[in-house]
């Protein structure tokens, strides 16, 4: 399973373009999607979704180009998790699933199956007749890419997934979407960049409608080497000065001080170290690049 | 699947607004001959039909399910439709049958027919208001979803049917349209029962009805 986009537009009729010109191949695997707010992402998952049509450039899923004639073809190989959604309040949730399987022409049989799979997976089995008003917002998440996941889709879109997950629930979704993207296709977007490092190997970042990067982790982070130094500051008068000419990836307060991180093209003009890049300081090195 | 959609489409607060209303409209609504409930009926049934049935489809856009339902296939997202809007109406036509005896309950109109003064019996009545109200029930349930997913707000559904509602529901409108108009059994001589023009209406209803039926697939597919 391979996305292709070429040349991507989209123009809303109120003039904004949420993406602009945008090029991007989508393999197989866990594909990660970063950037701001207002970046483009959610506009870009829709377009993949056949939910918005785009104004301009072309998208193809494994070569099936996206157009009217198309769509039931493509929609039946995508799965998708929005990141607002309001499941069925007055239904179970075994109800809720089934129903959703049933739309999506799931077998029944085989739905109880996986409805059963995928509720242990994400240790939603003892909730399973509580009714969706019911259940708490991390819960819902959790049903909702139960949903998403139910017509085993070559193409799983996911919008952030983990958010209102405590941290031993967002372990196992990003498990669970490991395990589930072999041989398939994930886009995962999302604000964490600790979920995307500890899941993706590939991941495009964007910003303003636009692409700044795509490929793999490894090497977005190596375009950050030499770039990241820690300080350490007296006070917050000092840190304050700093943190008007450099972008400052961290702050930590320790007894002998202030310690920042920040990201710099030179070495800054005060006692700093050079350290190795993690995801979210070449992510804030790339997006103050391009800026 | 239509137990799942029963729950989905009719929640205890839409039952008892409904039955609130019938309820209220019945010990209201004054009255004084049994033939008279039709015509009381008829109209406001048609605007808590709108009412009712403006969110079919539009409860899937707020929130935001429609975005999964767009990769259901078609035929499926229809049949779900089609049987929310079965299980509506006849909620409502099984409400308006209640509202009818409602009405003899509380207000104890006098009847003709057993003062010998029509032909037209106590049943016999009934069972023709059934068969009116089926169709203006069906008429502005339909008509108010259309709306709604055209506009992809149940507000603007509600609110353009009201606008046909006000304009036929009037002297104007029985002027103009006479025995076509969408509300012509609540217009028609209830003097003479042997009038049946006022089908003609019913009859316009039930073919826009059709169309609107015929439509609704093509707005899905675009709007939806």
């Amino acid at each position: 399973m391979s996305i292709k986009i070429n040349d991507l537009t989209v123009t809303f009729k109120n003039k904004v373009t949420a993406i602009n010109h945008a090029n991007l191949e989508i393999p197989n695997g866990i594909f990660g999607l970063l950037g701001e707010n207002g970046a483009g992402k959610t506009t870009l998952m829709r377009v993949l979704t056949t939910v918005l049509a785009p104004t301009g450039g072309t998208v193809s899923m494994n070569g099936i180009l996206y157009c009217e004639e198309n769509y039931p073809k493509i929609q039946r190989q995508i799965g998708y998790l929005p990141q607002e959604i309001d499941l069925y309040p007055g239904l179970t949730v075994q109800e809720c699933l089934e129903y959703m399987g049933d739309l999506a022409g799931v077998p029944k049989e085989e739905c109880r199956k996986r409805i059963q799979y995928y509720l242990e997976k994400t240790s939603l089995t003892e909730h399973r007749k509580k009714k969706m008003r019911q259940l708490s917002g991390g819960m819902k998440r959790r049903v909702g890419l139960v949903q998403a996941l139910l017509n085993e889709p070559e193409f799983l879109i996911v919008d952030e997934p983990t958010t209102g997950l405590d941290p031993e629930e967002r372990i196992r979704i990003r498990n669970l979407l490991v395990d589930f993207s072999e041989n398939r296709t994930v886009l995962f977007s999302t604000h964490v960049v600790e979920d995307l490092a500890a899941v993706c190997s590939r991941l495009a970042v964007m910003k303003k409608g636009q692409f700044l990067y795509a490929g793999s982790m490894k090497e977005l982070i190596r375009t950050a080497k030499g770039h990241v130094w820690i300080c350490r500051l007296r006070d917050e008068a000092q840190a304050r000065e700093v943190e008007k000419k450099y972008h400052i990836s961290s702050k930590q307060l320790s007894e002998d001080g202030i310690q920042i991180k920040l990201i710099s093209d030179e070495m800054p003009d005060m006692d700093c170290v050079s350290v190795e890049p993690t995801l979210e300081d070449a992510y804030i090195y790339i997006s103050g690049q391009q800026a | 699947m239509i137990m799942t959609e029963g729950k989905i489409i009719l929640p205890a607060y839409k039952l008892a607004y409904a039955f609130s209303f019938v309820v209220i409209l019945s010990l209201i609504r004054g009255i004084t001959f049994s033939y008279e409930i039709g015509v009381a009926m008829e109209a406001p049934m048609a605007v808590l039909a709108m009412v009712f049935c403006a969110d079919t489809y539009t409860q899937e856009i707020t929130s935001k399910r429609s975005e999964i339902h767009r990769l259901y296939p078609i035929q499926r997202r229809l049949s779900s439709l089609g049987m929310r809007m079965v299980i509506q109406e006849i909620t409502l036509f099984v409400l308006s049958a209640i509202g009818y005896g409602m009405f003899y309950g509380f207000q104890h109109p006098q009847s003709l027919s057993k003062a010998g003064q029509s032909t037209e019996s106590e049943l016999q009545m009934f069972f023709i208001f059934l068969a009116a109200i089926a169709v203006t029930l069906w008429f502005w349930g339909i008509l108010a979803n259309l709306l709604a997913c055209l506009f992809r707000n149940m507000w603007v559904g509600i609110g353009c049917g009201i606008a046909l509602w006000l304009v036929t529901n009037s002297t104007l409108g029985n002027n103009v349209l006479g025995n076509w108009n969408l509300f012509s059994y609540a217009f028609r001589n209830v003097m003479d029962s042997r009038d049946f023009r006022w089908l003609y209406g019913k009859a316009f209803c039930l073919l826009l009805c059709v169309w609107m039926t015929l439509l609704t697939p093509n707005i899905i597919r675009k709007r939806g």
